[in-house]
């Protein structure tokens, strides 16, 4: 039984590995966190000059920072890129069919569902990894063109970051595998998740700050946690930024986030496994 | 509400089953069983609910209401699946894995031997092109991927819905041949077609559905039904009056000018006497010779799909009236 499991997840990340799209996905991210973390600021505000090195944004740019300044990038294009794998990973079932192989083999629909979902889960480690070496290679780069010393970060934040940026980007993937059900399909589910990711919850707690009622609910927002979460771990970017990324608010205690993201994702799956195991595949 | 039905010969037993969507009825009541070992065919037209009956049999849709056992277990449960290989309508498999891949995935889903892939990829004459990716296959190279996907399991049980879907007749010609081999032993086929040769060629028994509904079940030849001798002549209304009086004739019918005559047994009558008779009596006989529906007639008639083929009226080819024929039949 057990060997099965280890089989069935096998499988899948065999499969997901030889799809085109979770490799573009995981460039996407990779190229992103380096463009909007290190590229775009060291080019725009020109922090490598005599007076852009006295800036706080200098400083940003140097290794011993490379976690805290990486780790804004999970709660804000993270999450829709971890959105769009759980959408596809899903929904992609739906559009070729393949529900339908699957679930007239041997194992049930919550084993083969959970197979996935493992599979997802793994599929994120390197995707968490990815931007934090991307981190460390581009800050130390910097670094060695201005002849700054590099000083590293302690291993223990490293590793936190880390598991702080896997749990955010496990709560996005799951919200992706739910409206992937729900919807049965990719597209309208990718639509819908990046209208709430990027517009709709960016947009209340916005206006949380000035409309009271709406705090508690911005309050458990997924976006307002997972800011929360990395701002626990010393994350500087998100809060003083402008743009889309930018988030001014409310936040929470990190361990409130931590707790809060963690039943999002059951909550999430759990819904999503009962809808796969009850609906008819036609 | 789905119970098992258990029975030792029957390797599926489904009673009353149906499946409603709002006020559509996809399968209206119906009672199908099939014995270890047959080849069983299940022919209807298209909509007639032959796929969702077996979507129902293998547990990606529940029915409205009705009770079902495969190989002895509920559909869809581990224990009927891991004895069955079904192919449901398209194959469906990952399109950017290879079709060797594809199997990989399913043998470690159902737990079959990796080698076995080798050998049903050879079954379906597939081995030279397992290796490309499955999405620059023609469809008939994916239905024999199916196929090979079905027969991973090695099953007790093969359903499989119009697998000659997209093969060319060679193609066409080779799966059936495969089907009727794998339908031998104790291995149980259930084959799901539009096709009335394909049927003909394959099946020791046949379900006839149409809307929703089973209208006959038999052998071939019982739903094709006895012969009867076929007299086209040239003043019918007096030549049925002849020929109603003779020895042995049962029953006669007469439309646009032709005559159908049935007796006890085909022996009973005498085509020459008949005809030697008629001319006697100054009627001219064009043509007489000894007929049977075709499979396509009585597929037409049964499923209400008038205008093709054969337009001989059912009830008037049989006196019995065609309905009451196949109640019979349905419990042979």
């Amino acid at each position: 039984m057990f060997k099965r499991g280890i089989d069935m997840v096998s499988v899948e990340l065999f499969q997901m590995r030889h799809r085109v799209s979770t490799w573009v996905l995981f460039a996407l991210w990779g190229t992103a966190a380096l463009f909007f973390n290190y590229v775009l600021p060291y080019l725009v505000d020109d922090v490598g000059s005599s007076s852009g090195r006295e800036s706080s944004a200098f400083g940003l740019l140097m290794p011993d920072q490379f976690v805290n300044v990486m780790s804004g990038g999970f709660p804000f294009y993270g999450g829709a890129i971890a959105l769009i794998l759980g959408v596809l990973t899903v929904g992609s079932e739906f559009g070729w069919g393949t529900w339908k192989t699957l679930f007239t083999q041997r194992p049930g629909r919550i084993q083969v569902f959970s197979a996935k979902m493992a599979a997802i889960g793994i599929i994120l480690v390197p995707f968490s990894i990815l931007v934090f070496a991307v981190g460390a290679v581009a800050s130390s780069f910097v670094a060695w063109r201005e002849g700054v010393e590099i000083a590293w970060p302690g291993a223990q934040s490293v590793v936190e970051a880390m598991l702080a940026g896997w749990v955010i980007l496990a709560v996005w993937a799951a919200v992706g595998v739910l409206l992937a059900v729900v919807t049965r399909g990719t597209s309208l589910a990718i639509g819908l998740g990046l209208l709430y990711t990027l517009v709709i919850e960016g947009l209340l707690s916005a206006f949380s700050n000035q409309i009271s009622w709406l705090e508690p609910i911005a309050n458990i927002f997924v976006r307002a946690n997972a800011y929360s979460l990395v701002r626990a771990l010393g994350s500087v970017s998100g809060a003083d930024a402008d743009g889309p990324g930018a988030f001014a608010g409310p936040f929470v205690s990190g361990t409130q986030a931590l707790v809060v993201m963690m039943v999002y994702i059951v909550v999430f799956l759990g819904i999503s496994a009962w809808l796969l195991e009850r609906r008819d595949v036609v | 509400m789905t119970t098992n039905v258990t029975n030792e010969k029957n390797v599926i037993d489904a009673r009353q089953l149906t499946k409603r969507y709002g006020e559509i009825v996809a399968v209206n009541h119906l009672d199908l069983t099939v014995r270890r070992g047959e080849v069983y065919g299940f022919l209807g037209p298209n909509g007639a609910g032959k796929t969702t009956t077996l979507r129902m049999l293998l547990g990606l849709i529940r029915p409205t209401s009705g009770a079902a056992s495969v190989l002895g277990a509920a559909p869809g449960s581990a224990e009927s699946l891991v004895q069955v290989g079904s192919m449901i309508e398209t194959p469906a498999f990952y399109p950017h894995l290879s079709g060797r891949d594809n199997l990989v995935v399913l043998a470690k889903y159902t737990g079959a031997p990796v080698t076995r892939i080798g050998e049903v990829l050879a079954e379906v004459d597939l081995a030279a092109r397992a290796d490309d990716p499955f999405r620059t296959y023609s469809l008939g190279m994916k239905q024999r991927l199916g196929v090979a996907a079905a027969l991973l399991k090695d099953p007790a049980l093969l359903i499989l819905d119009e697998p000659t879907n997209g093969l060319d007749p060679a193609g066409m010609a080779e799966m059936r041949s495969l089907i009727r081999q794998l339908g031998t032993g104790d291995r149980t086929v259930l084959l799901s077609s539009h096709l009335m040769t394909e049927i003909e060629q394959i099946c020791d028994r046949v379900g006839v559905i149409a809307r929703g509904a089973l209208v006959a079940e038999g052998t071939v030849d019982q739903l094709r039904g006895d012969e009867s001798l076929m007299i086209r002549v040239d003043r019918a209304s007096e030549a049925r009056k002849i020929v109603s009086g003779l020895h042995g004739v049962t029953s006669v019918t007469a439309d646009h000018g032709v005559l159908h005559v049935s007796a006890g047994n085909r022996g009973d009558i005498d085509p020459a006497y008949i005809n030697g008779r008629l001319v006697a009596q100054g009627i001219g006989v064009q043509e007489l010779r000894w007929d049977r529906s075709s499979l396509e007639s009585v597929f037409l008639e049964l499923t209400g799909e008038h205008g093709h083929g054969d337009d001989r009226p059912m009830a008037d080819a049989h006196p019995d009236g065609y309905l009451k024929g196949l109640r019979e039949v349905t419990h042979v």
